[in-house]
């Protein structure tokens, strides 16, 4: 097959004459560097502004593991948040205690903080719980992003608290959201599917925000790539035990097929969240036996893990 | 056209002139979950490469 010397040089982006870098499948979008970024940044702002996840004299912590998703979020909101003097930015780092992983994300957060002059908390799983994760999956390394995931849980509570933080903001991305959707209704779990933690009304817990949430994995790496702060790290070697790794793998390829399909993943959820309003009572917060933080039973989460791992 | 995967291994691919996508399919590589180099710049899926390239395979690490 032959092809003309100008597609050999590669497509051009779709908004001007320069070379593409990405192809946005979905849009059947080309974009250079410059307009790849600008689109990142407006798809952050819209999610933002849409869902009015930044207020007022908000004090938004960022969870950083120094991972790819948090490394751009902190990036984008630091930029995007320049010129407001009333919104704060701090980051917080949880050290789960990952033998061979961690070290590296961890320097790569401290990086960034340094470079970008933000405020910077970091805990432990062993300050807090007296352990490392390695430690606490010894023989049940199947269980370790229930486990992982409970645990960080906390810890980011307990260092936005300690930062002060009105707001949590994380790293989900669309294909991290798409994969939760998924889960969730392979597990059959609607309360899981339509549950809301970017608001309280309760003023139980520090609402969390997910600025990611509509932009593609794929575009946040480039994005990093574009941007300079691309870290070559490797992935949670925990990973391999998870439903997630399974639900990525059959998602991605169903959106490789049909492009938008983690979008309309999301719609369905909007959809299923607003046909079930009013129609499923919302169960009560009540406080733990053991700690007294927030739960919807007898026992926090944390509190039956501790019974199970003699944390 | 020299491949230069993740792992960092390298492959040595004979071809006529293709879309990159189809390399990576052939490769068992979804074009969705990595980003892709020539001569330091970014490339689309859809960038024809030839025998004369050298294409660098960034794989997106999940998570973080």
């Amino acid at each position: 097959m032959a092809f003309p010397a100008h597609q050999r040089a590669g497509p051009v982006c779709s908004a001007c004459a320069e070379p593409a870098v990405f192809f946005q499948r979905h849009t059947g979008l080309h974009l250079c560097g410059l307009h790849l970024i600008e689109e990142v940044e407006r798809n952050v702002r819209t999610t933002i502004s849409s869902r009015q996840m930044i207020c007022p004299d908000d004090r938004v912590a960022v969870a950083l593991s120094g991972g790819k998703d948090s490394t751009a979020l902190l990036l984008i909101l630091n930029r995007l948040l320049a010129s407001r003097t009333d919104v704060q930015l701090v980051a917080i780092t949880v050290d789960e205690g990952i033998h061979g992983y961690r070290e590296d994300t961890i320097r790569s957060a401290e990086d960034l903080v340094s470079r970008l002059g933000i405020e910077h908390h970091c805990i432990s799983f062993s300050e807090l719980f007296g352990g490392t994760l390695d430690t606490f999956l010894k023989n049940r390394p199947e269980q370790a992003c229930s486990i992982c995931g409970i645990l960080r849980r906390k810890a980011l509570i307990v260092g936005a608290e300690l930062a002060g933080a009105t707001k949590l903001a994380t790293g989900h991305n669309l294909d991290d959201e798409a994969q939760s959707v998924m889960m969730n209704v392979l597990r059959g779990d609607l309360p899981r599917l339509i549950r809301d933690t970017g608001t309280d009304s309760s003023g139980l817990f520090i609402p969390r925000i997910k600025p990611l949430s509509y932009m593609y994995e794929k575009e946040i790496a480039a994005y990093l790539m574009l941007s300079g702060a691309w870290n070559d790290l490797p992935e949670c070697p925990y990973a391999v035990h998870a439903l997630r790794r399974e639900a990525r793998s059959i998602l991605a390829t169903l959106e490789y097929r049909y492009p938008g399909t983690m979008l309309n993943l999301m719609k369905s959820k909007i959809k299923i969240k607003e046909a079930c309003l009013g129609k499923i009572p919302s169960e009560p917060i009540r406080h733990c036996r053991e700690c007294g933080d927030p739960c919807s039973g007898d026992l926090c989460q944390l509190c039956r893990l501790r019974q199970t791992l003699t944390l | 056209m020299l491949l230069i995967l993740p792992d960092k291994s390298t492959r040595h691919i004979e071809t006529a002139p293709l879309p990159l996508e189809a390399i990576l399919l052939a490769e068992g590589i979804n074009p969705l979950e990595v980003m892709a180099s020539r001569d330091g710049r970014l490339i689309t899926e859809d960038t024809v490469v030839t025998n004369a390239d050298e294409i660098r395979i960034i794989l997106i690490s999940h998570g973080g």
